[in-house]
């Protein structure tokens, strides 16, 4: 069959893949502690229908060769850990890492899984949890009667407790940090997990070591450029409908071949 | 048979391959650093003991376009654009020293400094590898220096510095993996010369230089050339068929 029409479903579905990542981005707009992806793409392999330098005849060599390419293709999203926004919420369990870092959550199934999501709550039993309630590790045990918590931007957690004069020290708010944190695994929710590529959580106190400090009564808001990705949106739509002309006209080619000859 | 049936054929399939070229280019219209292919037929004698009638159509790429794409903002410490001429060097799964002006970077487990491709970014010696680091910077010559961790973020120390080189253009071609090298007839003794007068901005990215409107043209271009060719491939055998009935006729 014509190589034109593979070669351009190659660039169907490499923007096909481009706006998901462009719409899932966009989705996420307003996502607390989201981290925008971006497709990287890449040519496919060339190949060499002459070779450049190969002999035409006896006395005459070919000056340059036919290399054809076979396309393009998206080999990775990149997720982008720059800094989101800081929301001033007012809510004493709602935390921003301000610089790097993430929250460690204790999932269900015994493993610790990754977030910049900061907002926290309260659950029965007094521990702090995510949305999801997942207990933020290491845990911290909220006391009953509890007037007011305070949370140290090195993650320092204090609370007043009713009939006492001294605040209750109640734990540490821990952060990790991963030599490459675009190798983590986003698995939903917010959160990631670790991987060979994004290598070992190194834990610290927040603001040393290169964590971030923790701000108390902030979240971070997601780091989606709007404008950014209604430009790439619309460049994704026009490489998509210029593909899809190719395919039209390699098919009518075709068509007016099968009509004509035979 | 007329002949003139396979010199059409010879035509509508060259035409094919051409076509696939631009398809290419199109298909790459947003792949950062990409760098278009030209194509263009040019005639083959057929050479021989007969009458020297034929000339068959051929493809072929004369070579790569390398002018600059247009620089995208994306302020990412680790993007890197070229401004102006030259190439990044990174090593090719081969172990070679191949270019690129595709500068997407990011850092391995390890503190190697990979493209997004995942090919090692080389620097004054060999791969550059980064220690653990607070913040990054890249400078306009290439230089890279990094706060280390726990560091105060005045007191940057310099790692490295990106291998940045300016082969003259005529003596670079594009392999088979899409990375630029040098000719096999241009190969220099060692590995290429740094060049100091090459620039790169952080912070932006280098757009492909694919130009949709042209390949478009192009694009349709050959599908008119192809439907002529088929044309003479029909003439051919329409002559063909004529020449049978006089034949049956006759008898």
């Amino acid at each position: 069959m014509h190589p034109a029409l593979w070669v351009s479903k190659t660039g169907l579905s490499a923007q096909d893949t481009n706006m998901s990542t462009i719409s899932n981005n966009l989705a996420n707009v307003n996502t607390t502690g989201f981290k925008r992806d971006r497709a990287v793409f890449q040519d496919l392999l060339y190949q060499i229908n002459r070779q450049p330098g190969g002999m035409s005849t006896e006395n005459s060599e070919l000056p340059s060769g036919l290399q054809l390419g076979t396309g393009v293709r998206v080999v990775g999203t990149a997720k982008q850990f720059t800094q989101g926004n800081l929301q001033v919420t007012e809510q004493p369990l709602d935390m921003a890492v301000n610089g790097r870092g993430f929250f460690q959550v204790l999932l269900p199934d015994g493993e610790i899984a990754y977030t910049r999501d900061g907002q926290f709550q309260l659950n029965a039993d007094g521990d702090v949890v995510n949305a999801n309630g997942y207990p933020l590790e290491p845990n911290i045990n909220v006391p009953e009667n509890t007037t007011s918590i305070t949370v140290g931007t090195d993650g320092t957690v204090s609370a007043v407790v009713e009939n006492q004069a001294a605040p209750v020290q109640l734990g540490n708010v821990t952060l990790v940090n991963f030599v490459n944190p675009q190798g983590l695994m986003a698995v939903g929710n917010n959160l990631f997990r670790e991987t060979n590529s994004s290598g070992a959580p190194q834990e610290g106190e927040p603001g040393i070591g290169g964590l971030g400090t923790i701000e108390q009564g902030m979240t971070e808001s997601s780091n989606v450029e709007v404008v950014e990705e209604l430009v790439n949106m619309i460049t994704t739509q026009r490489a998509y409908e210029m593909n899809s002309k190719v395919v039209s006209t390699t098919d009518q080619m075709l068509q007016f071949l099968s009509q004509n000859v035979g | 048979m007329d002949k003139s049936i396979f010199i059409g054929m010879s035509g509508a399939k060259q035409t094919m391959l051409a076509q696939q070229a631009h398809a290419n280019n199109l298909a790459n219209v947003n792949t950062t650093g990409f760098k278009r292919d030209f194509a263009q037929a040019r005639s083959m004698p057929v050479y021989g003991e007969h009458f020297p009638t034929r000339a068959y159509a051929m493809t072929e790429r004369p070579g790569t376009d390398l002018s600059a794409g247009a620089l995208m903002e994306t302020g990412r410490g680790l993007d890197v654009a070229i401004g102006g001429e030259g190439w990044l060097t990174v090593q090719a799964e081969t172990g070679e020293e191949v270019f690129t002006r595709s500068g997407s970077l990011s850092v391995d487990v390890n503190g190697l400094m990979r493209t997004a491709t995942g090919e090692p970014v080389l620097g004054n010696g060999g791969p550059v590898a980064l220690p653990p680091y607070d913040g990054l910077v890249i400078g306009q010559d290439g230089t890279v220096s990094i706060v280390p961790v726990g560091g105060p973020p005045d007191q940057l120390v310099q790692v490295d510095r990106l291998k940045l080189v300016n082969p003259p253009q005529d003596a670079l071609m594009k392999g088979t993996d899409g990375f630029i090298r040098r000719k096999p007839d241009q190969a220099i003794d060692g590995a290429e010369p740094l060049d100091v007068n090459v620039r790169v901005e952080s912070g932006f990215l280098e757009a492909s230089n694919v130009n949709a409107v042209e390949e478009m043209i192009s694009n349709l271009e050959l599908a008119r050339q192809y439907e002529m060719q088929v044309k003479v491939m029909q003439t051919a055998k329409s002559n063909s068929d004529a020449t049978a009935r006089l034949l049956q006729n006759l008898g």
